[in-house]
């Protein structure tokens, strides 16, 4: 049996090869999932059954945001290719919309400070990686 | 009081800022990340000037900047600059920061994040030309307190209705005051006995809403 999350919405912003694969998987659980990059070539990305929304707009645009129906999102996923414009677009949907569920993705964790008082759930693929090869390490000891 | 400020920005209006905040006496840091811009900057005396992203804690750091007092961040990138001026006051502790914003739109959310003062150079330009388009007799208009209000200079002309009237008999709506009456070479700030006369610049500060009502007073012309 399918179950079909009718009430709860995806939008992400950044559709390069993170947001893109969670866009399609999303949509392939039959979620609903509006995803949001100012260049049309980058979702060229996007899976062909993709059955969600695709929007070619600047995601930090406020409009944008709440034409993408972001007041009421279940869930915000910041993956542009710009660290900046995900902690903006990470602040807005939690302290503007007050988004339930912020995933923010940043390189590094300098700029914690910027974030680390709200529940904004991060994303830092090289401290990921770090991890994840110290086990395969471990592991093949 | 000389505060230290640092300027992290694009090119052109970093230089013009910069010099006119040497001209007062302030001690200027600059951050750029254009290498020629730099070279070109540091023949200036008494500015330091720092290569790299205003944006990078670790240029921030290198820039000392323990000892800013304001920051401004004027990229056309306002996503860098809201970051650049939260990681100075959040990371740093500096006291002031101002930041460029390219869409109004976001003036608000600045303003929420923390930023002390938020300047969006489209809106202002276009509140000036719809200013002008609108009304003649209109010189400056300044926009204060984000926004919403403004201080505007109005001149009184031979036919205007509040000519030879004291300020007192002048029924300015509630949300207006004529701050200053700029006459000749002596400017007077006005008590309710002043009586305004022809040739008279005001300075008007009043809000958004009642701005055009104390002008079409002042003017007798209608604006719509």
């Amino acid at each position: 049996m399918i179950k079909r999350n009718t009430n709860k919405l995806t939008i992400i912003a950044g559709c390069g090869r993170l947001g893109a694969e969670l866009a399609n998987s999303i949509s392939e659980a039959n979620g609903d999932v509006i995803i949001i990059d100012n260049n049309k070539d980058s979702l060229r990305r996007l899976s062909f059954s993709f059955g969600g929304i695709a929007i070619v707009k600047d995601g930090t645009d406020i409009d944008v945001l709440k034409q993408a129906n972001i007041e009421k999102a279940h869930t915000v996923i910041a993956v542009t290719d710009d660290e900046n414009t995900n902690i903006m677009i990470a602040l807005m949907a939690k302290k503007l919309f007050h988004v339930k569920n912020v995933i923010l993705r940043v390189n590094d964790n300098s700029k914690q400070a910027l974030y680390n008082d709200t529940d904004i759930q991060i994303l830092c693929p090289s401290e990921l990686t770090t991890k994840a090869v110290k086990k395969m390490i471990e592991g093949g000891k | 009081m000389n505060q230290h400020i640092f300027i992290v920005g694009n090119s052109f209006q970093v230089k013009s800022l910069a010099e006119s905040l040497l001209n007062k006496k302030h001690p200027i840091t600059i951050i750029n990340n254009d290498m020629e811009f730099c070279k070109e900057l540091s023949q200036i005396d008494n500015m330091t000037i720092v290569f790299g992203d205003g944006d990078k804690r670790y240029v921030l750091e290198d820039a000392d900047i323990g000892k800013c007092d304001i920051m401004i961040a004027m990229t056309d990138n306002d996503a860098d600059n809201l970051v650049t001026c939260l990681m100075a006051k959040k990371i740093f502790n500096v006291k002031k920061t101002i930041s460029l914003v390219s869409d109004v739109k976001k003036t608000a959310f600045f303003y929420q994040m923390g930023i002390d003062s938020v300047v969006c150079t489209t809106s202002a330009i276009t509140t000036i030309i719809e200013q002008q388009a609108i009304m003649d007799e209109l010189a400056t208009m300044i926009p204060i307190g984000e926004g919403r209000v403004r201080i505007t200079k109005v001149k009184v002309s031979e036919d205007s209705p509040i000519v030879n009237k004291a300020l007192f008999d002048i029924a300015l709506p509630a949300q207006s005051i004529i701050a200053c009456i700029l006459r000749g070479q002596s400017s007077i700030i006005p008590r309710g006995s002043t009586k305004i006369l022809a040739d008279d610049m005001l300075l008007l500060v009043a809000s958004i809403e009642d701005e055009i009502a104390a002008i079409e007073l002042i003017t007798g012309k209608s604006y719509d």
